[in-house]
């Protein structure tokens, strides 16, 4: 109660700040979170409904029906109970915060990881194969960010927005090939990749092999 | 890079350089101010059009240059991509820059693009509106939805805690002054202080206070 579960959340995105991959969604502890809010809610409106109906003789009919909020409550008069609501409410508020905290956490995450070409799907373990580690709000999102994504470099081709954020030294550099990549279409004809061999690139041209761990920069 | 005393003397504006070379200092210039700025800063629409068509011509001139395949035209080629690759390193910079501040405060970016339309390009407005739009159906889908009514909203600002999350105005920038900018008001420890801005000065101030001249360029973050 009061938020114990919500620190978990919390506890949760900060180690996923520092972690390569994303963990499991934890979708138990999300449900826990927001059934503790509806318990909360359910709590405070039962005991400010006591005051709507003790005062059941006042003629204004709105404060009866629907808005409990408003009943003739008076925190100087009683508060104890003012100050039980209060910190459901403040329980309430602050749940929120960590359920957003973590979503927003995990989201820029999946962006990050769009942005750098990764694939977010991937599964973090073999083991786990099978199961994304992602729930099916998150994948939709990702979907949806990586159109999103694509849309608005689109506009911006000549600059491919996604390239290195490491100031160019060299327009031609020297690489070895990590991994069987197969053919490459570049300005300059098809390389054919086979591990182990070096290759003397236009930089450009080699940039998302280098991301996917194709292909290595020698200096 | 161009040392102090050239960018000091183009921008009183000698009519002998030509509009590239002022193009790639304003860009350069732009790029620090927007990585180094805690705030957004406006849109330069007219000088990325400009450098955008510049990148679409060089472009095309290595495309020529290619085709020719002449061999003692490579040395130069090589030079040329360099610097084209330069260009679009400075103007992807630029712009990731601007799209990890609008990520990072996106209902604050949202409501200060109401008042100043100028500080995003259409483009950006669009992204940062469709950015929005995904997060929060995600945040409904995902657990919003089965909050009480009074508690889904975004953008609160009840309970003694707004919800928008804001640049820190009050963080401190390196500047230097390009032109003299008058004075600005320090608050210090032992209170208020007074510093005249000339013309070469470095200084460390509080970017609330020297906002307003590096928007009018006369100041520029190092």
């Amino acid at each position: 109660m009061y938020g114990e579960q919500a620190n978990k959340l919390v506890t949760d995105a900060k180690r996923i700040q520092h972690l390569p991959h994303l963990p499991p969604y934890a979708s138990a502890t999300t449900q826990a979170v927001t059934k503790e809010v509806r318990d909360l809610d359910r709590e405070n409106n039962e005991i400010l409904s006591q005051y709507s109906t003790s005062n059941a003789s006042q003629p204004d009919p709105s404060s009866s029906s629907g808005t409990p909020l408003k009943s003739s409550f008076n925190p100087a008069s009683d508060p104890a109970t003012a100050c039980a609501l209060m910190v459901n409410h403040l329980a309430m508020r602050r749940n929120k915060r960590c359920l957003l905290a973590y979503h927003r956490t995990r989201t820029s995450k999946l962006e990050r990881m769009i942005w750098a070409g990764a694939d977010p799907f991937a599964s973090p373990s073999p083991s786990s194969s099978g199961s994304s580690s992602l729930s099916a709000e998150e994948e939709q999102f990702a979907h949806q960010y990586g159109e999103l994504l694509a849309q608005y470099k689109g506009q911006w081709t000549d600059v491919d927005l996604t390239g290195s954020l490491e100031p160019p030294r060299d327009v031609f550099v020297d690489v070895r090939v990590l991994r069987d990549a197969g053919e490459v279409q570049t300005e300059y004809g098809s390389l054919n990749l086979t591990k182990n061999s070096q290759f003397f690139v236009r930089r450009g041209d080699v940039e998302g092999l280098i991301a996917q761990g194709y292909v290595q920069i020698l200096r | 890079m161009a040392d102090i005393a050239d960018i000091l003397a183009s921008v009183s504006g000698g009519p002998s350089i030509p509009q590239s070379t002022l193009d790639l200092q304003a860009l350069t210039r732009a790029w620090v101010n927007e990585r180094t700025a805690p705030e957004l800063l406006p849109y330069p629409g007219e000088l990325v059009d400009r450098i955008m068509q510049r990148i679409a011509t060089q472009i095309e001139a290595i495309e020529m240059m290619n085709a020719t395949a002449d061999p003692s035209a490579n040395f130069k080629l090589v030079i040329v991509q360099t610097e084209l690759e330069r260009f679009k390193f400075l103007v992807r910079s630029l712009l990731r820059a601007r799209i990890a501040k609008i990520d990072a405060y996106p209902h604050h970016t949202l409501a200060m693009s109401q008042t100043s339309p100028a500080n995003l390009s259409h483009l950006e407005s669009q992204y940062l509106h469709h950015h929005q739009h995904l997060l929060s159906s995600h945040y409904h889908t995902a657990f919003l939805s089965s909050f009480p009514q009074g508690l889904r909203k975004l953008d609160d600002t009840a309970g003694g805690i707004s919800m928008v999350d804001k640049p820190d105005e009050d963080t401190a920038v390196f500047c230097r002054i390009l032109r003299d900018a008058g004075q600005v008001e320090i608050q210090g420890e032992q209170g208020v202080g007074v510093v005249e801005l000339h013309r070469g000065d470095i200084w460390v101030l509080r970017w609330r206070d020297v906002r307003e001249g590096v928007e009018r360029g006369d100041i520029e973050l190092i």
